[in-house]
């Protein structure tokens, strides 16, 4: 008689209850490893989104979650300390006693240090354990919610213990930064190779897992109308805007290795660019769109170091008064050096070579202490060829996409139209599509949808190696000339739109920024 | 009460709301309002109903299924009456400046002037979305003119689980022809993903071949539609796994007339598949107790109202196949039974 194991591999498998039109996607059996299981990012974000998922019915009856991190701790302390978290993190959900209560049954905590390969010793024997009694099936999604500089130690430890293969599927999912320059990245990149297998790592990029973002591949793709009009015959730019009102908030010791340049433009934003500028791909398969998001990133022309200070701009915010109260500029922030020259701001001009984008500039800036919060792309189309209506202004208010990712999801299209009355006056109007009120369901976070993605083995919303280098090969030039200048710093008061140099910058390619 | 409905001067009522109410929004600005549609939305209703609760629902569905919602509240008479009134349902999303309003028009009529409203209604619908009729009763489902509304509909909802014949409601939808949405399958879904999400797990998949019997325990002394409807979805999805297993229809008479409360799917060897999922609590807050071999475990569902199943069916405005296969097998099923 066949035994269940041997049917498994005689049959293909497919489950016949599954009714896509009614339900939503299903993770399968598993468990979850969390290093750094204490920290801020799995208080926040990882935990509510894991509880969310399961408030949803989305996890499997015996999913389990391990927390692993250096403080001493039961499960039932970890327990009671993720039931505050996510009882306060919890964005726009309800809290559930008796969901939480079915879903702690399945979180574990187990002390360990990285560097200690004992503890991946008692994570194995730990999770073996989970695997009989909650029949996770052996998959195991490890997630490094640790400094960066742990990963390499971590996935050696995985490995060195046996972890990283086993009776199911393992996978590993690590946050950005992916290395802080072209060659760490792919020094860290092979050190995780040594260990997982290219499509087992989950680069997360949280950007990407937001529901906008993930809008316009459904907007480009989805929809006849706009694909004609996407290339350099009808478009004039695009404006890619990441603004934060908020300033470094604590993490100044951080952000004065990073920057506005590695910390936003080389993963988020560029991730965004790709994403609006892609070619189609075939299928929605996850290594399909990645390929042609790749392919975007490899078409960025790279800059001369003799072009980069006309298409680039480095800010850094100075002291200012907002709404009555002082606000210190980023060298008097907790952490950082009075002489830091750490960007707060950066703006770079992108240009694309390929058929459909070629001399089309691609404007892209973020920034701290800005006025406001807000990420947007703003898509500026030609004028009409011919001034029917005369001197209207249209040359002012050209036709815009704006495709908006925070904090108001949706998409707006601003044309002209007639002013009523006598004569024929026009003004611009918008066409609003707000994706929260449209729709009226609560939105999924970007944690929640990368965790689902990561479990069920979808990674079209990650990042890929070849993505990483071809990103940083396009900011490294950059990087290079802004380490051997001295920037006379601070270029921007807090509150404003960054500095001069910026505006200066779109002026010489005949352009404005536009006023989010 | 008026005996007609000019539809052209309704939608001239209509067009006259709508610069009202651009007018009184936000006079300072210019931000106005933003009109939202996404179908036409018949709802039949009798007039002895609370109408508060008919609308309260069509609001909690407008942010999502933006619609011109018609309500035509019926009464049993002789006479031929027909009246009708023109409202907006409007609402300001958080942190926005415009509002957005949907058009909502209600509708009263006698039985007698059903053969009056096809063409009322007709050029009521909004061009080129679909129009859906949700018949709330029974007794309007059974008149003779109601194939004539429902002719205007790409989509009927209803719920049998109110009609007193359950094999014969079946039937009836079956043989309709229409692409219908019966709220009593809707409301199976939690517990259809539930069973779904089990055999996720690649092991217990391998299992359902083995599986020999079903066995489905609901309140009252006979099976209503959604018992009907589970076991022919079971058993279409055992059957294509491999499994033949048989049908065993436990009523018991202590729990609620209507409700399942408990689904196994057992196999006949000793080591095999034994899943049980017993169903408690009621519409507001249903839970699900989950017995896999050794692993129990605990899942709550949302509640059940006429919010949550219009929502789920009006996101599928054309056919669903795997209700049509489970309705001609429920069908049948039931036809066997009675």
């Amino acid at each position: 008689m066949d035994r269940p194991c041997d049917k498994l591999k005689n049959m293909a498998l497919e489950n016949p209850f599954q009714d896509p039109l009614r339900f939503e996607r299903r993770i399968p059996e598993c468990a979850v490893a969390i290093f750094g299981a204490n920290g801020d990012l799995t208080k926040r974000k990882l935990l509510p989104a894991l509880y969310r998922l399961a408030y949803e019915r989305r996890l499997s009856p015996g999913f389990a979650v391990v927390g692993i991190s250096r403080t001493p701790m039961s499960d039932d302390q970890f327990r009671a300390s993720m039931h505050d978290s996510v009882a306060k993190f919890l964005e726009d959900s309800p809290f559930d006693e008796e969901v939480w209560s079915a879903f702690a049954q399945g979180i574990f905590y187990m002390p360990g240090d990285i560097g200690d390969p004992q503890a991946f010793t008692n994570l194995a024997v730990s999770l073996k354990q989970i695997e009989d009694c909650r029949k996770t099936a052996g998959n195991v999604l490890f997630y490094l919610s640790t400094q960066p500089s742990q990963y390499a130690a971590a996935a050696k430890g995985i490995g060195a213990a046996g972890l990283a293969e086993g009776k199911g599927w393992r996978r590993i999912v690590i946050e950005k930064p992916f290395g802080h320059d072209l060659e760490s990245a792919r020094g860290l990149s092979n050190e995780l190779h040594e260990v997982f297998r290219e499509s087992d790592i989950y680069r997360i990029d949280h950007y990407l897992g937001k529901e906008t973002v993930q809008n316009i591949l459904a907007f480009r793709f989805g929809n006849g109308i706009f694909e004609p009009l996407w290339n350099r015959r009808y478009v004039k730019s695009v404006q890619i805007t990441a603004a934060e009102s908020i300033g470094v908030e604590g993490r100044g010791g951080y952000y004065q290795e990073a920057g506005a340049l590695r910390d936003m433009i080389q993963n988020h934003l560029l991730q965004i660019m790709a994403t609006i500028a892609m070619e189609p791909s075939a299928t929605f398969q996850p290594d399909a769109v990645r390929d042609e998001r790749a392919k975007l990133l490899r078409t960025i022309r790279v800059m001369k170091p003799d072009e980069v200070l006309a298409n680039s701009v480095s800010g850094q915010y100075g002291p200012a008064r907002i709404g009555g109260a002082d606000v210190p500029g980023f060298r008097q922030e907790r952490g950082v050096d009075s002489q830091s020259q750490t960007d707060t701001y950066a703006a770079a001009t992108f240009f694309v070579d390929n058929w459909r984008w070629a001399g089309v500039p691609f404007f892209i800036r973020s920034g701290k202490r800005l006025p406001k919060r807000v990420t947007e792309i703003a898509i500026q189309f030609n004028s009409a060829p011919h001034a029917v209506f005369g001197d209207n202004g249209d040359e002012a208010t050209p036709n815009l996409l704006i495709l908006r990712i925070q904090p108001e999801e949706g998409i707006s299209l601003r044309f002209l139209s007639k002013r009523p009355g006598a004569g024929m006056k026009l003004r611009p109007v918008s066409m609003d599509f707000n994706y929260g009120s449209s729709f009226g369901e609560r939105s999924p976070t970007a944690y929640e949808t990368l965790l689902l993605d990561a479990m069920i083995g979808d990674a079209t919303l990650y990042t890929r190696q070849d993505m990483v280098e071809a990103s940083w090969g396009a900011v490294e030039p950059i990087l290079n000339v802004w380490q051997n200048q001295k920037f006379e710093f601070p270029n921007y008061d807090a509150g404003t739109w960054g500095p001069k140099a910026a505006d200066e910058m779109l002026a010489r390619h005949g352009h404005n920024w536009r006023t989010p | 009460m008026s005996t007609t409905i000019q539809p052209e001067r309704v939608l001239r009522e209509l067009a006259e709301l709508w610069v009202t109410l651009g007018k009184e929004s936000d006079p300072g600005h210019s931000s106005g309002v933003l009109r939202a549609c996404a179908m036409t939305l018949i709802t039949l209703v009798e007039e002895s109903e609370d109408p508060s609760d008919v609308w309260s629902t069509m609001a909690a569905l407008m942010p999502e299924h933006p619609s011109r919602a018609i309500v035509i509240r019926f009464r049993e008479s002789a006479a031929r009456e027909l009246s009708s009134r023109v409202f907006s349902q409007c609402w300001m999303p958080f942190g926005h400046r415009r509002q957005i309003c949907c058009e909502q028009i209600e509708i009263s009529a006698s039985d007698a002037s059903l053969p009056d409203l096809a063409p009322v209604v007709l050029p009521l619908a909004v061009a080129d979305l679909p129009v859906i009729v949700w018949c709330r009763s029974a007794r309007l489902f059974g008149l003779p003119e109601f194939p004539q509304i429902a002719k205007i509909a790409h989509k009927l909802l209803l719920d049998s689980s109110a009609f007193p014949d359950p094999p014969g409601i079946l039937a009836q939808i079956q043989g309709s022809g229409k692409v219908v949405g019966d709220l009593a399958w809707t409301r199976l879904t939690r517990v259809r993903e539930l069973i779904s999400q089990i055999f996720e797990s690649r092991n217990y998949l391998a299992q359902l071949p083995g599986v020999a019997q079903v066995k489905l325990t609901f309140g009252g002394s006979v099976p209503p539609p959604a018992v009907y409807y589970l076991a022919a979805w079971i058993l279409d999805c055992l059957e294509s796994a491999g499994a033949h297993p048989r049908v065993d229809w436990e009523p018991a008479l202590g729990d609620p007339a209507g409700q399942i409360s408990r689904v196994e799917l057992l196999s006949s060897a000793p080591d095999g598949l034994r899943l049980a999922i017993g169903i408690s609590g009621d519409r507001d807050r249903r839970c699900a107790e989950v017995q896999i071999d050794s692993l129990a475990t605990h899942t709550v569902f949302p509640p059940d109202n006429d919010y949550s199943l219009l929502r789920e069916e009006l996101s599928i405005p054309g056919r669903d196949a795997v209700y049509e296969r489970s309705l001609a097998r429920a069908s049948k099923l039931a036809a066997e039974k009675k």
